[in-house]
């Protein structure tokens, strides 16, 4: 059983955030390779996207999200208030051309998962929109 | 250390049908399950997870698995 304000706080930031992620970490100092790698997909599309890192309050918000959307690891990313997956499903939906589509921006040339040395951070998202823990 | 035979019958016995290997993608604890399953038919990518990661889900919040990627399919497709 998750905590019912964590819970509606987590419903409602995915409401109002069109392109959301969950992740370990910050897009800055992703603390997990999976987290950082979605991270790359999305400034390597230039989406902008609003990102909460989950480590201040990891348990509390698996069992919000798991509640939520049935999913509950990390990371997770949101669009339109709806979850599109983990890293795996979102770096297949990356390099078939869907992800770009479902963001409303064009496909990079050569669309490949980003090495963790070709990951820029910073650029394109914005502020973390909530603070936990 | 995850029991990767286990892992691979707890998914297997929740798919009847299906085709389940369990690969090891580093330290024992990130794993990956690619997975045939009539199943998935119809369903979204995010359904066909779930359907892979509902049997081991206790082995993830434990922290026995770190990391379960899924390569999910269907039989013919």
């Amino acid at each position: 059983m998750s905590d019912p304000e964590l819970k509606a706080k987590v419903e409602e930031i995915i409401r109002e955030n069109p392109v959301l992620l969950f992740m370990k970490g910050t897009p800055d100092m992703p603390r997990c390779g999976f987290s950082m790698r979605v991270v790359g997909m999305l400034e390597q599309l230039g989406a902008e996207y609003g990102a909460v890192d989950v480590l201040p309050a990891l348990d509390p918000l698996r069992e919000a999200t798991g509640e939520i959307s049935d999913w509950r690891t990390f990371p997770q990313l949101y669009v339109k208030g709806e979850l599109v997956g983990g890293c795996d499903i979102v770096e297949e939906m990356f390099e078939s051309g869907e992800l770009a589509t479902m963001l409303g921006v064009e496909q990079p040339d050569a669309a490949a998962a980003p090495e963790p040395d070709r990951l820029v951070p910073g650029g394109s998202q914005q502020s973390p929109p909530m603070q936990l823990g | 250390m995850a029991d990767l035979a286990e892992i691979q019958s707890l998914i297997a016995r929740a798919l009847p049908g299906a085709d389940v290997e369990i690969l090891d993608e580093g330290g024992g604890d990130h794993l990956r399950a690619v997975v045939t399953a009539p199943q998935f038919e119809g369903l979204s990518r995010v359904d066909q997870h779930r359907l892979v990661k509902g049997p081991v889900q206790h082995l993830m919040d434990d922290g026995t698995i770190h990391a379960l990627s899924v390569t999910a399919s269907i039989p013919g497709g």
